[in-house]
């Protein structure tokens, strides 16, 4: 192979590899905020929710209460729904603590992306540095042997990148999870 | 008397869900903020059950698991994991740790209540 070939030959690898790292990291990073905003809405939904009926349900039992307390007798009705009111408002306060559990899986979606920002923010660092030291004099040869070097960093970090970032939080919804006793 | 359960988790909020849920249903509960943590508080109080999470800085769950299954006085108290991790794969590694059973997040009070109490009574 000619020099010019071969030259040629690691800068299309370089170009090629750069741009397959940064789209793979990119479409991660895409998936896990959308994965994340729709967590995130559907937790505040679900909060809202659950916040209105305990408002609803408190008021209700207000109302029963002042009732009693003004000597008026509550009809066998209004006992019995005096009596269920606790079990419901156990209900929504139940339902708002697994909503509110999108903080515990919406930061690891976060830390994940946050450590793939970085780990790219390096990866572009050693190609700039590779760069700096490439002089417009420098013979195709160093060229070579320099493309051939950042090629081979760069392989690395991304080896080493992708080791940090195993997905731990694979649920699209606020949906108490499975339980599954040994 | 009450039981005592061991809640390891590094999310403060969480911590403080499972700490309310198991209260409300007349346990004692422990907080540990990683697996150190929840090893060291194991080593200065007995407690009945562990309920740990996965992903932890320091000491992760599975590393906790079979720490305290190397003590004698943890050789068979029920642990479980209560993690954000769904896969087969992680499943099989807690249970070769020693684990008794394994609760995916989010976690709904009353079920989490009535494994607890299937589990330790």
């Amino acid at each position: 192979m000619t020099r010019k070939k071969i030259l040629g030959s690691h800068v299309k690898r370089l170009l090629s590899g750069v741009s397959a790292h940064g789209g793979r990291h990119l479409t991660e990073v895409e998936t896990d905020l959308l994965q994340t905003e729709r967590l995130l809405l559907e937790a505040v939904e679900r909060l809202t929710t659950s916040f209105m009926a305990i408002h609803q349900s408190v008021e209700a039992r207000q109302r029963s209460i002042d009732l009693l307390l003004s000597g008026g007798t509550p009809s066998a009705e209004d006992s019995a729904r005096l009596t269920a009111m606790s079990g419901e408002v156990q209900q929504h306060v139940n339902s708002a603590i697994t909503s509110m559990q999108f903080q515990d899986m919406t930061s690891q979606l976060i830390d994940r992306t946050l450590k793939r920002v970085t780990g790219l923010r390096d990866f572009l660092g050693t190609l700039g540095a590779h760069g700096d030291d490439l002089m417009p004099e420098s013979g195709s040869d160093e060229i070579v042997e320099r493309l051939g070097k950042v090629s081979m960093a760069l392989a690395v970090q991304s080896l080493e990148l992708r080791s940090v970032l195993r997905k731990s939080v694979n649920q699209q919804h606020l949906d108490s999870g499975d339980i599954e006793l040994f | 008397m009450a039981k005592t359960i061991l809640a390891v988790d590094d999310s403060s909020s969480l911590r403080q869900m499972v700490a309310f849920s198991l209260k409300a249903a007349g346990y004692n509960v422990i907080e540990a903020v990683d697996g150190q943590d929840g090893l060291d508080k194991a080593r200065q109080q007995a407690v009945d059950l562990v309920l740990t999470d996965q992903n932890m800085p320091r000491m992760d769950g599975l590393q906790l698991i079979k720490l305290l299954r190397g003590l004698p006085d943890y050789a068979k108290t029920p642990i479980l994991m209560l993690t954000t991790e769904s896969s087969d794969e992680m499943k099989q590694k807690g249970r070769a740790a020693g684990a008794n059973g394994w609760l995916v997040k989010p976690f709904d009070p009353q079920r989490l209540i009535e494994v607890v109490k299937k589990v330790i009574g």
